[in-house]
């Protein structure tokens, strides 16, 4: 297509009145309301003696699972969207303590990082390390949080003592009213378990003989004492029990995810696990304008000539 | 004032793109020989202006779109308020409730009762809703303390911590020895900024050896931490004072012992045993009282949007380059015009 001059000129013209009215948009045209998914969550994380283990794959590198589990949840807190709350808590013994309430994600990230920061194996009260019960007490303390938060759960599965399939612990609440994600964290072999001593240094590993390998229950029955000899003695190992952990989420109705890799995918099965609330924001459309402006000033100044679109001389 | 960052710098790869209006000419109108043109130094200046006004155009358009902002950055400035770091109780004895009548009372009256735990944390939330210009810290302590929020100015994070300090239940024993050093481990940290404090809340008392109570004096001495204690008795008329109505049962307590101590230390100390609701929001009054001095403060401003400057810049040159556009047009058209 070929235009006369003054025809060239005149569409020049008013392409550039309209980059003018655009940028007079970008400039002056309020912010409009967008409204946004987002949802409160507290990360509960396991610093039990068997998230010391070093089996946590990252990057490509072998990492300690607890290191893992902060590092993870780092990325997906930059991976939450603004206004989402996030509290946190640490698991250790047989219930899991909240460290702070859900705050708002982006005004609050450096606190949280902060406090993300000092979990440490080293809080740990106790040395034993019940998933299941700490996964009640988590879902019984959500409930009286208001609004109620969706929990993410980073944990290994390694239950310390072990528990018999069918004495399970009781889940006292509704499945499904606190909704949640499990995240395993952990290699499938079994590894030696770093022993951390009263002050939660890490000293050698746990032996065989330092744990039990059977549930508490069953090493009380003297008749029993033939089929417990049978079981296997690797509890002093640990590996990512992904079977458990998919029990324990259904018990619970949460989800349950085995050693993500990308964090905004975990995002995204919390936000489908999660009741969503709807928060309206200020979206600013300049972006899009002023994109659109320069797009317009740079169909006016292409060289139509090397492109051959425009006339030969 | 600081340096002015960008959200998407990839945009700046977009930046040769400024280089178009130097490869085009637009007067492409069929010239018999270009040499016959007379030179017209005033046009060939104009031409120059106009295409570097496009290239200003183009460069501003793209810096606007990299998003231009001046990153949320602290400020300090002079307010009035004091340091705290909070040492909370987290053994299991705060679960217990809070000022029960003794034992041997008779049972008159049916009262609710709040666990210390949930009573102390009602009013450590008053307490720092009430005082906007403060720096917090928050550890909780049972056998072992831990700093789980290092000093912050941040009220919401603060104040999520003290909330979460409500839920659930106490972990173990109490420690409190270590949890005060911590604190001053805590301030040791910090450059100093103004008043100092060490508050703690906790329902029971140590026995300590002469090791510890030397340490805790050249901590507490030597770093000027002002010491408070809100003690939260269990048992209703118990004080930490000796009194005349003392039971046999409150003599040698260990709370008795350790408040002694702590009025040996050549630092600011004073216990508020919060008998009831009220004492315990006067002791908290009377803190809020005394801790008005001037103080270091750090203020967030939010991060602020810059590229309006560059939309500004965008516009000026367009102005100019509109009107000279709709100009060859209305002088093109009536040659043209003229011509026809």
């Amino acid at each position: 297509m070929i235009l006369s001059y003054p025809r060239r000129i005149l569409l020049t013209a008013i392409i550039m009145t309209l980059t003018l009215l655009l940028i007079i948009a970008a400039l002056w045209l309020p912010p409009v309301p967008r409204d946004v998914k987002i949802m409160d969550s507290i990360f509960v994380l396991d610093i039990t003696d068997s998230m010391n283990v070093e089996d946590a794959e990252m990057d490509g590198e072998k990492l300690r699972r607890l290191t893992w589990a902060k590092e993870f949840t780092r990325r997906t807190l930059l991976e939450l969207p603004c206004g989402s709350h996030v509290g946190l808590a640490v698991f250790s013994e047989a219930r899991s303590l909240i460290l702070m309430n859900p705050i708002e994600i982006c005004t609050n990230y450096n606190d949280l990082i902060q406090m993300l920061g000092q979990i440490a194996p080293t809080m740990a009260w106790a040395r034993s390390s019940e998933v299941s019960k700490a996964t009640y007490t988590a879902i019984r303390q959500a409930e009286n949080i208001d609004p109620k938060p969706s929990i993410v759960f980073l944990t290994d599965g390694h239950e310390s003592p072990p528990i018999h399939e069918s004495l399970f612990p009781k889940f006292q609440g509704t499945p499904g009213e606190i909704k949640g994600v499990i995240v395993g964290i952990g290699g499938s072999d079994l590894l030696p378990i770093p022993k951390t001593n009263e002050q939660g240094e890490i000293e050698g590993f746990w032996d065989v003989n330092e744990v039990m390998h059977v549930d508490v229950y069953a090493s009380t029955r003297g008749d029993m004492a033939e089929r417990n000899a049978q079981k296997p003695r690797t509890e002093h190992l640990s590996s990512q029990k992904k079977s458990h952990l998919e029990t324990l989420a259904n018990r619970v109705g949460f989800d349950f995810v085995s050693s993500p890799k990308d964090p905004q995918k975990l995002v995204n099965r919390i936000r489908a696990a999660s009741e969503t609330r709807e928060v309206t924001i200020d979206y600013d459309l300049y972006a899009w304008l002023s994109g659109l402006a320069l797009l317009l000033v740079l169909l006016v100044f292409l060289p139509y000539r090397w492109i051959g679109l425009g006339d030969a001389n | 004032m600081s340096a002015l960052s960008w959200s998407s710098p990839g945009f700046f790869y977009l930046l040769p793109l400024a280089l178009l209006p130097w490869f085009i000419y637009n007067h492409s109108k069929t010239i018999a020989w270009s040499k016959l043109v007379p030179v017209d130094p005033l046009s060939r200046w104009i031409n120059l202006l106009l295409k570097s006004l496009a290239s200003g155009i183009i460069i501003s358009l793209i810096m606007a779109l990299a998003g231009p902002h001046i990153p949320e950055q602290t400020v300090e400035r002079y307010g009035e308020g004091a340091e705290f770091v909070v040492l909370l109780d987290r053994s299991r004895s705060m679960d217990e409730i809070f000022a029960r009548p003794p034992l041997n009372t008779l049972r008159t009256e049916r009262t609710r009762f709040k666990s210390k735990r949930v009573v102390s944390t009602d009013y450590l939330l008053e307490f720092v809703e009430g005082r906007p210009d403060d720096r917090f810290g928050y550890v909780y302590f049972s056998t072992r303390s831990v700093e789980i929020l290092p000093l912050t100015y941040n009220r919401d994070a603060i104040l999520a911590t003290i909330r979460a300090g409500g839920l659930g239940k106490g972990i173990s024993k109490t420690n409190i020895v270590e949890a005060l050093q911590l604190a001053g481990k805590m301030y040791e940290k910090e450059a100093y900024r103004g008043s100092r404090n060490v508050l703690l809340i906790s329902d029971g008392g140590q026995i300590l050896s002469s090791a510890e109570k030397r340490r805790l004096k050249t901590i507490y001495e030597h770093m000027n931490l002002n010491l408070y204690w809100i003690y939260l008795r269990s048992v209703r008329g118990m004080t930490l004072d000796e009194s005349e109505q003392d039971s046999v049962l409150w003599e040698d307590l260990p709370e008795r012992k350790l408040h002694t101590f702590f009025k040996t230390l050549a630092v600011p100390y004073q216990a508020y045993e919060a008998g009831s609701l009220e004492e315990y929001t006067a002791a908290i009054d009377e803190i809020d009282r005394q801790q008005y001095q001037r103080l270091l403060v750090a203020q967030r401003l939010p991060r602020e949007s810059k590229a309006d400057v560059f939309l500004w810049l965008a516009l000026g040159g367009l102005l100019v380059l509109v009107a000279s556009f709709w100009l060859s047009y209305a002088g093109v058209w009536q040659a043209y015009r003229k011509t026809a």
